[in-house]
Protein backbone atom coordinates (compact mmCIF):
# COMPACT_ATOMS: atom_id res chain seq x y z
CA UNK A 1 0.00 0.00 0.00
CA UNK A 2 0.90 3.46 -0.59
CA UNK A 3 2.88 4.75 2.52
CA UNK A 4 1.54 8.66 1.20
CA UNK A 5 -2.27 8.08 0.82
CA UNK A 6 -2.04 5.35 3.38
CA UNK A 7 0.28 7.37 5.93
CA UNK A 8 0.64 7.08 9.81
CA UNK A 9 -2.88 9.22 10.38
CA UNK A 10 -4.77 6.82 8.37
CA UNK A 11 -3.32 3.64 9.80
CA UNK A 12 -3.26 4.96 13.34
CA UNK A 13 -7.37 5.46 13.28
CA UNK A 14 -8.04 1.98 12.21
CA UNK A 15 -5.21 0.96 15.41
CA UNK A 16 -8.00 3.13 17.41
CA UNK A 17 -10.93 1.81 16.07
CA UNK A 18 -9.43 -2.16 17.06
CA UNK A 19 -8.65 -1.40 20.52
CA UNK A 20 -12.15 0.64 20.90
CA UNK A 21 -13.62 -2.62 19.79
CA UNK A 22 -11.43 -4.59 22.16
CA UNK A 23 -12.57 -2.49 24.99
CA UNK A 24 -16.05 -3.11 23.68
CA UNK A 25 -15.31 -6.91 24.28
CA UNK A 26 -14.09 -6.68 28.10
CA UNK A 27 -17.02 -4.44 28.75
CA UNK A 28 -19.56 -7.29 27.19
CA UNK A 29 -17.22 -9.73 29.35
CA UNK A 30 -17.64 -7.76 32.50
CA UNK A 31 -20.89 -7.13 32.16
CA UNK A 32 -21.69 -10.47 31.22
CA UNK A 33 -19.64 -11.48 34.33
CA UNK A 34 -21.27 -9.13 36.67
CA UNK A 35 -22.04 -11.61 39.44
CA UNK A 36 -19.35 -14.19 38.68
CA UNK A 37 -17.87 -14.82 42.47
CA UNK A 38 -14.11 -14.29 42.18
CA UNK A 39 -14.38 -12.34 38.40
CA UNK A 40 -12.17 -9.30 37.81
CA UNK A 41 -13.34 -6.66 35.84
CA UNK A 42 -10.73 -5.63 33.26
CA UNK A 43 -10.20 -2.59 30.62
CA UNK A 44 -7.69 -0.95 28.06
CA UNK A 45 -5.90 1.64 29.33
CA UNK A 46 -6.54 4.07 27.12
CA UNK A 47 -5.29 7.01 29.60
CA UNK A 48 -2.02 5.09 29.60
CA UNK A 49 -1.60 4.49 26.06
CA UNK A 50 -2.27 8.06 25.21
CA UNK A 51 0.64 9.26 27.36
CA UNK A 52 3.06 6.66 26.19
CA UNK A 53 2.36 7.49 22.64
CA UNK A 54 2.33 10.99 23.29
CA UNK A 55 5.66 11.12 25.39
CA UNK A 56 7.21 8.19 22.36
CA UNK A 57 9.81 11.12 20.65
CA UNK A 58 11.78 11.55 24.39
CA UNK A 59 11.82 8.35 25.49
CA UNK A 60 14.74 5.50 24.38
CA UNK A 61 13.22 2.72 23.51
CA UNK A 62 15.22 -0.40 23.98
CA UNK A 63 17.26 -1.52 20.87
CA UNK A 64 15.88 -4.59 19.09
CA UNK A 65 18.46 -6.23 16.41
CA UNK A 66 16.17 -8.87 15.93
CA UNK A 67 12.65 -8.74 14.74
CA UNK A 68 11.69 -12.03 17.32
CA UNK A 69 12.98 -9.95 20.25
CA UNK A 70 9.86 -8.68 22.53
CA UNK A 71 9.11 -5.25 23.11
CA UNK A 72 9.60 -4.01 26.52
CA UNK A 73 6.16 -4.65 28.10
CA UNK A 74 3.99 -1.77 27.66
CA UNK A 75 6.10 -0.30 25.53
CA UNK A 76 3.77 -0.97 21.73
CA UNK A 77 0.63 0.96 22.07
CA UNK A 78 -1.08 -1.59 19.60
CA UNK A 79 -0.65 -4.21 21.86
CA UNK A 80 -1.47 -2.64 25.90
CA UNK A 81 -1.94 -4.84 28.30
CA UNK A 82 -4.81 -5.58 29.97
CA UNK A 83 -6.10 -3.66 33.38
CA UNK A 84 -7.77 -5.82 36.45
CA UNK A 85 -9.76 -4.13 38.99
CA UNK A 86 -8.72 -5.18 42.22
CA UNK A 87 -12.05 -5.35 44.12
CA UNK A 88 -12.82 -3.70 47.08
CA UNK A 89 -12.54 -5.02 50.53
CA UNK A 90 -16.00 -4.96 51.26
CA UNK A 91 -16.58 -7.10 47.70
CA UNK A 92 -17.28 -10.07 49.46
CA UNK A 93 -17.24 -12.82 46.57
CA UNK A 94 -13.96 -11.17 44.78
CA UNK A 95 -16.24 -9.88 42.19
CA UNK A 96 -14.45 -6.28 41.21
CA UNK A 97 -17.04 -5.29 38.02
CA UNK A 98 -19.29 -2.26 39.04
CA UNK A 99 -22.32 -2.61 37.09
CA UNK A 100 -22.80 1.09 36.20
CA UNK A 101 -19.02 1.87 35.95
CA UNK A 102 -19.37 -0.91 33.32
CA UNK A 103 -22.46 0.88 31.61
CA UNK A 104 -20.73 4.69 30.92
CA UNK A 105 -17.67 3.13 29.75
CA UNK A 106 -20.07 1.29 27.57
CA UNK A 107 -21.44 4.06 25.90
CA UNK A 108 -18.47 6.24 26.48
CA UNK A 109 -16.47 3.59 24.15
CA UNK A 110 -19.60 3.78 21.38
CA UNK A 111 -18.73 7.49 20.93
CA UNK A 112 -15.21 7.00 20.87
CA UNK A 113 -15.88 4.78 17.95
CA UNK A 114 -18.25 6.35 16.59
CA UNK A 115 -15.71 9.28 16.34
CA UNK A 116 -13.03 7.40 14.95
CA UNK A 117 -14.82 5.76 12.43
CA UNK A 118 -16.36 8.85 11.26
CA UNK A 119 -12.86 10.56 11.07
CA UNK A 120 -11.39 7.46 8.76
CA UNK A 121 -14.56 8.09 6.58
CA UNK A 122 -14.13 11.87 5.87
CA UNK A 123 -10.64 10.75 5.33
CA UNK A 124 -11.35 8.59 2.81
CA UNK A 125 -13.65 10.59 1.46
CA UNK A 126 -10.67 13.24 1.04
CA UNK A 127 -9.01 10.67 -1.08
CA UNK A 128 -11.66 10.15 -3.06
CA UNK A 129 -11.91 13.75 -3.56
CA UNK A 130 -8.60 14.15 -4.84
CA UNK A 131 -8.70 11.02 -6.73
CA UNK A 132 -11.68 12.22 -9.25
CA UNK A 133 -9.92 15.79 -9.92
CA UNK A 134 -11.54 17.50 -7.12
CA UNK A 135 -15.13 16.59 -8.24
CA UNK A 136 -17.94 15.41 -5.42
CA UNK A 137 -18.20 11.91 -7.22
CA UNK B 1 -12.16 -10.87 17.27
CA UNK B 2 -15.39 -10.17 15.58
CA UNK B 3 -18.90 -9.17 16.16
CA UNK B 4 -20.29 -12.65 17.04
CA UNK B 5 -17.61 -13.12 19.80
CA UNK B 6 -18.96 -10.24 21.66
CA UNK B 7 -22.72 -11.28 21.25
CA UNK B 8 -21.54 -15.07 22.20
CA UNK B 9 -20.85 -13.36 25.51
CA UNK B 10 -23.48 -11.55 26.02
CA UNK B 11 -25.59 -14.19 25.07
CA UNK B 12 -24.44 -16.24 27.85
CA UNK B 13 -24.71 -13.43 30.19
CA UNK B 14 -27.98 -13.09 29.49
CA UNK B 15 -28.79 -17.12 29.84
CA UNK B 16 -27.18 -16.70 33.42
CA UNK B 17 -29.20 -14.62 34.67
CA UNK B 18 -32.50 -15.57 33.17
CA UNK B 19 -31.74 -19.28 34.59
CA UNK B 20 -30.59 -16.83 38.29
CA UNK B 21 -33.94 -15.33 37.77
CA UNK B 22 -35.83 -18.86 37.76
CA UNK B 23 -34.14 -20.31 40.77
CA UNK B 24 -35.37 -17.03 42.61
CA UNK B 25 -39.01 -17.48 41.10
CA UNK B 26 -39.07 -20.89 42.66
CA UNK B 27 -37.67 -20.16 45.95
CA UNK B 28 -40.06 -17.37 45.81
CA UNK B 29 -43.20 -19.60 44.72
CA UNK B 30 -42.16 -22.08 47.48
CA UNK B 31 -40.84 -19.93 50.44
CA UNK B 32 -43.90 -21.79 52.07
CA UNK B 33 -43.61 -25.34 51.12
CA UNK B 34 -43.26 -27.86 54.17
CA UNK B 35 -43.21 -31.23 51.54
CA UNK B 36 -41.24 -31.96 48.78
CA UNK B 37 -41.12 -35.32 47.01
CA UNK B 38 -37.67 -35.88 48.35
CA UNK B 39 -39.13 -35.30 51.44
CA UNK B 40 -38.40 -32.70 54.53
CA UNK B 41 -39.10 -28.72 53.43
CA UNK B 42 -38.30 -27.10 50.04
CA UNK B 43 -34.21 -26.11 50.28
CA UNK B 44 -33.43 -22.93 48.62
CA UNK B 45 -31.79 -23.28 45.42
CA UNK B 46 -28.70 -21.66 44.48
CA UNK B 47 -27.23 -20.91 41.33
CA UNK B 48 -23.01 -21.05 40.56
CA UNK B 49 -21.82 -18.95 37.89
CA UNK B 50 -17.97 -19.87 36.40
CA UNK B 51 -16.10 -17.50 34.31
CA UNK B 52 -14.78 -18.88 30.92
CA UNK B 53 -12.17 -17.53 29.33
CA UNK B 54 -11.71 -17.01 25.87
CA UNK B 55 -8.93 -19.33 24.97
CA UNK B 56 -8.03 -18.06 21.48
CA UNK B 57 -7.13 -14.89 19.57
CA UNK B 58 -4.46 -12.24 20.63
CA UNK B 59 -3.65 -11.16 24.42
CA UNK B 60 -7.21 -8.76 24.12
CA UNK B 61 -9.73 -11.50 23.35
CA UNK B 62 -7.87 -13.93 25.81
CA UNK B 63 -8.86 -11.46 28.66
CA UNK B 64 -12.94 -11.74 27.52
CA UNK B 65 -14.70 -13.93 29.49
CA UNK B 66 -18.45 -15.88 28.64
CA UNK B 67 -20.39 -16.58 31.96
CA UNK B 68 -21.59 -20.12 32.51
CA UNK B 69 -24.25 -21.83 34.94
CA UNK B 70 -22.09 -25.02 36.11
CA UNK B 71 -24.93 -25.86 38.70
CA UNK B 72 -27.79 -24.93 40.45
CA UNK B 73 -27.53 -26.30 44.20
CA UNK B 74 -29.80 -26.28 46.88
CA UNK B 75 -28.39 -24.44 50.31
CA UNK B 76 -28.17 -26.76 53.36
CA UNK B 77 -28.76 -24.04 56.03
CA UNK B 78 -31.20 -25.50 58.33
CA UNK B 79 -35.05 -24.96 57.85
CA UNK B 80 -37.19 -22.13 59.87
CA UNK B 81 -38.78 -23.33 62.77
CA UNK B 82 -42.15 -22.32 63.39
CA UNK B 83 -44.58 -22.95 66.78
CA UNK B 84 -47.88 -23.78 64.99
CA UNK B 85 -49.03 -27.25 66.37
CA UNK B 86 -52.48 -27.26 64.28
CA UNK B 87 -50.09 -27.63 61.08
CA UNK B 88 -50.83 -31.12 59.54
CA UNK B 89 -46.29 -31.02 59.36
CA UNK B 90 -46.18 -30.43 62.75
CA UNK B 91 -43.73 -32.03 64.72
CA UNK B 92 -44.26 -33.76 68.33
CA UNK B 93 -43.66 -30.10 70.12
CA UNK B 94 -45.90 -28.84 67.89
CA UNK B 95 -42.88 -27.08 65.49
CA UNK B 96 -43.14 -27.19 61.57
CA UNK B 97 -39.88 -26.75 59.42
CA UNK B 98 -40.76 -24.02 57.04
CA UNK B 99 -38.12 -23.52 54.01
CA UNK B 100 -34.87 -21.62 54.18
CA UNK B 101 -36.06 -19.19 52.24
CA UNK B 102 -35.81 -15.47 53.21
CA UNK B 103 -37.72 -13.64 51.00
CA UNK B 104 -35.83 -10.34 51.67
CA UNK B 105 -32.86 -11.65 49.96
CA UNK B 106 -34.81 -12.98 46.59
CA UNK B 107 -35.88 -9.53 45.95
CA UNK B 108 -32.85 -8.04 46.33
CA UNK B 109 -31.38 -11.38 44.71
CA UNK B 110 -34.45 -10.42 41.77
CA UNK B 111 -33.70 -6.97 41.75
CA UNK B 112 -30.02 -7.29 40.50
CA UNK B 113 -30.32 -10.32 38.39
CA UNK B 114 -33.20 -7.55 36.03
CA UNK B 115 -30.76 -4.92 36.25
CA UNK B 116 -27.71 -7.06 35.00
CA UNK B 117 -29.76 -8.57 32.85
CA UNK B 118 -30.79 -5.24 31.07
CA UNK B 119 -27.10 -4.25 31.19
CA UNK B 120 -26.55 -6.81 29.08
CA UNK B 121 -29.24 -6.32 26.17
CA UNK B 122 -27.66 -2.74 26.51
CA UNK B 123 -24.65 -4.59 25.15
CA UNK B 124 -26.36 -5.61 22.85
CA UNK B 125 -28.02 -2.83 21.08
CA UNK B 126 -24.48 -1.07 21.57
CA UNK B 127 -22.48 -4.09 19.46
CA UNK B 128 -25.33 -3.40 16.71
CA UNK B 129 -24.17 0.29 16.96
CA UNK B 130 -20.74 -0.66 16.41
CA UNK B 131 -21.40 -2.98 13.73
CA UNK B 132 -23.54 -0.27 11.80
CA UNK B 133 -20.90 2.26 12.03
CA UNK B 134 -17.93 -0.14 11.64
CA UNK B 135 -19.89 -0.86 7.77
CA UNK B 136 -20.50 2.37 6.71
CA UNK B 137 -16.59 3.73 6.76
CA UNK B 138 -15.69 4.81 3.44
CA UNK B 139 -19.87 5.25 2.39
Amino acid sequence: MSAFLFDRLHNGLGRVLDLRYAQHGLTASNIANASTPGYRAKYVPFDRILAQAVGRGDELEMARSDSRHFMAPGSDPSRPEVVEIEPAPWEVDGNSVDPDKEVVRLTENSVMYDAVSTGLSQRIAMLRYAANNGSAA
Amino acid sequence: MDFLDVFNVTASGLTAQRVRLQAVASNMANARSTRTEAGGPYQRKMTVFEAREMGFGDALDQAMATVQVTDVVASDDPPVMHYDPGHPDADAEGYVAYPNVNILEEMVDMMTTSRIYEANTNVVRTTRNLADSAFQIGR
